[in-house]
């Protein structure tokens, strides 16, 4: 088992024609994703590493049932995209869009919330199972980073993912599924969210949170372990500990404002709900093997 | 991006929303002029971006033109970077209350706020009172309904006409906080005078990042920065902040560069910025490279770990940029990530040590700021350490 995607999982890529979408589609199959049709309007009849390309999600689905549709879409064309696959029946959403303007951001969670639906995104990575299926853009042939195993990876961060997970792996560890829920400020899924899924998944022995400063997603996160909701290990790392307040740090929900999103308070959240929480990226490994109850590698 | 508040009350009043009698000046005479011709006692501000702008002495009251002049002359002394002043009548309130709207990213929906103790002290109430903070969670499609005036008005204590013009105000600032496509419209104070008439004493407006592309109107320019090489970078494309310490950041990813800044000030080292050439940028290295000098830091420390930017494509960047711009302070260089051999070979044959551990590398960066404190400015490029031997 693993969460959000396995090899059974079929998806659909909208946008498959650019030269992102091409790229990590030949990926998403590299690594064993099953990859069923593509759709860029205009496009229908073309291939793009053998997958059919169609006009339309509807057209696509009509030949190719799928469970799942990966966007590579540009920001301002993305609610548009998501509300196409949501009509067509689609429940497993990942966007990769960098650039979603907020209030478009808030009608897209919006919907996914009365439908059922989950958007992973935007301003993500996407969610790997390492070596079975990805839907979004990892580098899974760098073994030090991508490496299968039993943690489970939230993460609102791209290249410190890359970091935090290679720490993982030199820990002795391996990853069961990582879901970037991305750097905006109003992602289409929360962390918390995610949990349910991590607790029922076989192969998640503890879950790792890469989190920044802003928002309110990692004491979500704490509410739901002091709740009981979720009960397997829970190790953090957390950028901006030292972030002056106002400063907007990269990602757009990375800010303290009006004294709420400190890293400070995010802390002592998780540390009171009895997570372990690593002051910098080298601890990952040690915290892990102490939460699991082994010795040292 | 925050607007300057002349700005906020300009999208106002094409919604609606009273504001005082007056005019931005850019002079201490053009300020003059402008009391002069709406009659004294005026309020002088300070228009920049900054909070807390009362408490700093950035807004004064003048009730002669002599005052006027008097108070214009100092804000514009005081304040470092203050390009212009907005004169205003001054409103003789009864009360003064708080409005704003923000978003709500858990529920998805947009967020009413409301309070009876407005004024420079909001931000205690809400942290010591949340219960003084009135709350509603509006649809962002539906927007702001009767209801909702009607309700917060009562439990302001506002009544009859009152009530009325409040939910003109409360109409006029959600129409704002669509049309801008703003992350946050506030009025505070939101002045009550005695005549119940309700007029907006500041403004603030932020308007999203991601939606400037549709409103050219608010393209800013380099007063809305924090340095003119931070209006360079927005103008490139390039996220940057400035800061005023030793260590110039050229990293890749927002998460990654958060995390460097934080390591940098465990080992008690200091940043001079904080740019990121990841994503999009990374191709840009030589230009990522000559901001980053723009501010004479004692080391120019790079750490990437990449997806899409390819990590030997950097590090040709930044050999390039190096060789071009022939910079006289160390560069730290740790970068992993897709095509990361032929990165460390491309950093190699061009003198530049390769590292790739982000810790190791930060050390690495902060030593060098202590080793090369006091020495001369032309050292050898890439390979401190024999820097170090030559000047020694």
């Amino acid at each position: 088992m693993s969460v959000f995607i396995d090899r059974n999982t079929r998806v659909l890529v909208q946008g498959i024609t650019g030269s992102e979408g091409s790229f990590w589609t030949k990926h998403m199959r590299g690594i064993g994703t099953s990859v069923v049709a593509g759709v860029t309007p205009g496009k229908e009849g073309q291939q793009v590493e053998g997958i059919p390309v169609y006009h339309t999600v509807r057209r696509a689905l009509r030949e190719h049932p799928a469970d799942a549709a990966m966007l590579f879409v540009p920001p301002k064309f993305t609610l548009d995209a998501v509300f196409e696959a949501l009509d067509s029946g689609i429940r497993k959403i990942v966007t990769i869009a960098d650039g979603i303007p907020l209030q478009e951001a808030v009608q897209i969670r919006g919907a996914a919330l009365s439908c059922g639906a989950r958007v992973i995104g935007g301003n993500t990575s996407g969610v790997i199972t390492p070596g079975k299926a990805m839907m979004g853009m990892f580098p899974y042939w760098i073994e030090r980073v991508y490496k299968s195993g039993t943690i489970g990876v939230m993460t609102r961060s791209g290249s410190l993912t890359n970091e935090i997970t290679a720490m993982i792996v030199r820990g002795g560890f391996g990853v069961s599924t990582l879901v970037g829920v991305g750097g905006d400020a109003v992602p289409g899924t929360r962390f918390v969210e995610m949990l349910p899924d991590f607790q029922a998944d076989p192969d998640t022995e503890a879950v790792v949170i890469i989190g920044e400063l802003g928002g309110t997603m990692e004491e979500e996160v704490a509410e739901a372990m002091e709740e009981g909701v979720f009960t397997k290990p829970v190790v953090a790392f957390l950028a901006g500990r030292t972030a002056p307040e106002g400063k907007r740090m990269g990602h757009a929900g990375a800010i303290v404002s009006g004294g709420k999103g400190t890293v400070k308070s995010k802390i002592a959240a998780l540390e009171r709900a009895g997570a372990y929480v690593a002051d910098r990226p080298s601890r990952i490994g040690e915290l892990l093997r102490t939460a699991l109850g082994r010795g040292p590698v | 991006m925050k607007l300057f508040e002349y700005q906020a009350k300009e999208q106002f009043v094409k919604a609606g929303i009273p504001i005082p009698e007056g005019q931005v000046a850019s002079t201490v005479e053009e300020a003059v002029q402008v009391a002069e011709r709406i009659g004294s006692p005026v309020v002088v501000k300070a228009q920049v971006l900054q909070g807390g702008r009362g408490k700093a002495g950035l807004i004064r009251k003048a009730n002669t033109l002599e005052e006027v002049r008097k108070a214009a002359e100092g804000i514009f002394q005081a304040g470092k970077g203050v390009q212009k002043v907005l004169v205003e009548k001054a409103v003789p309130f009864n009360r003064e209350l708080y409005l704003a709207i923000a978003l709500e990213p858990r529920d998805a929906k947009a967020l009413v706020m409301a309070s009876s103790e407005g004024g420079i002290e909001i931000e205690q109430v809400a942290a010591e009172h949340p219960e003084k903070i009135i709350r509603y969670t509006v649809d962002i499609h539906r927007g702001v309904l009767p209801f909702h005036s009607r309700s917060i008005a009562f439990d302001l204590g506002i009544e009859g006409e009152g009530a009325r013009r409040f939910a003109a105000v409360l109409e006029g600032l959600w129409k704002v906080f669509r049309t801008c496509d703003a992350e946050l419209a506030e009025i505070n104070p939101l002045f009550l005078t005695d005549g119940n008439v309700l007029v907006a004493g500041d403004g603030k407006l932020s308007i999203d990042d991601n939606s400037l592309f549709r409103h050219p109107e608010f393209e800013p320019g380099p007063e809305s920065f924090e340095s003119p090489i931070a209006y360079e970078a927005y103008k490139e494309g390039i996220p940057y902040l400035q800061f005023d310490g030793d260590i110039s950041l050229m990293c890749a990813g927002a998460g990654l560069t958060t995390t460097v800044y934080d390591l940098i000030h465990y080992e008690g080292g200091t940043v001079a910025n904080y740019l990121e050439f990841g994503g999009p940028n990374y191709r840009k290295g030589l230009r990522a490279m000559e901001l980053c000098l723009a501010n004479n830091p004692r080391v120019v420390l790079i750490v990437s770990f990449g997806t899409i930017a390819r990590a030997d494509v950097m590090a040709q960047g930044i050999v390039e940029a190096v060789q071009k711009l022939k910079p006289s302070c160390p560069i730290v260089a740790c970068i992993r990530g897709t095509g990361e051999e032929e990165a460390q070979k491309i950093l190699k044959d061009a003198g530049i040590e390769p590292l790739s551990d982000t810790e190791e590398a930060v050390r690495i960066a902060v030593r060098y700021t202590r080793e090369f404190s006091d020495a001369p400015v032309k050292q050898p490029v890439g390979d401190p350490s024999r820097s170090k031997g030559a000047t020694l």
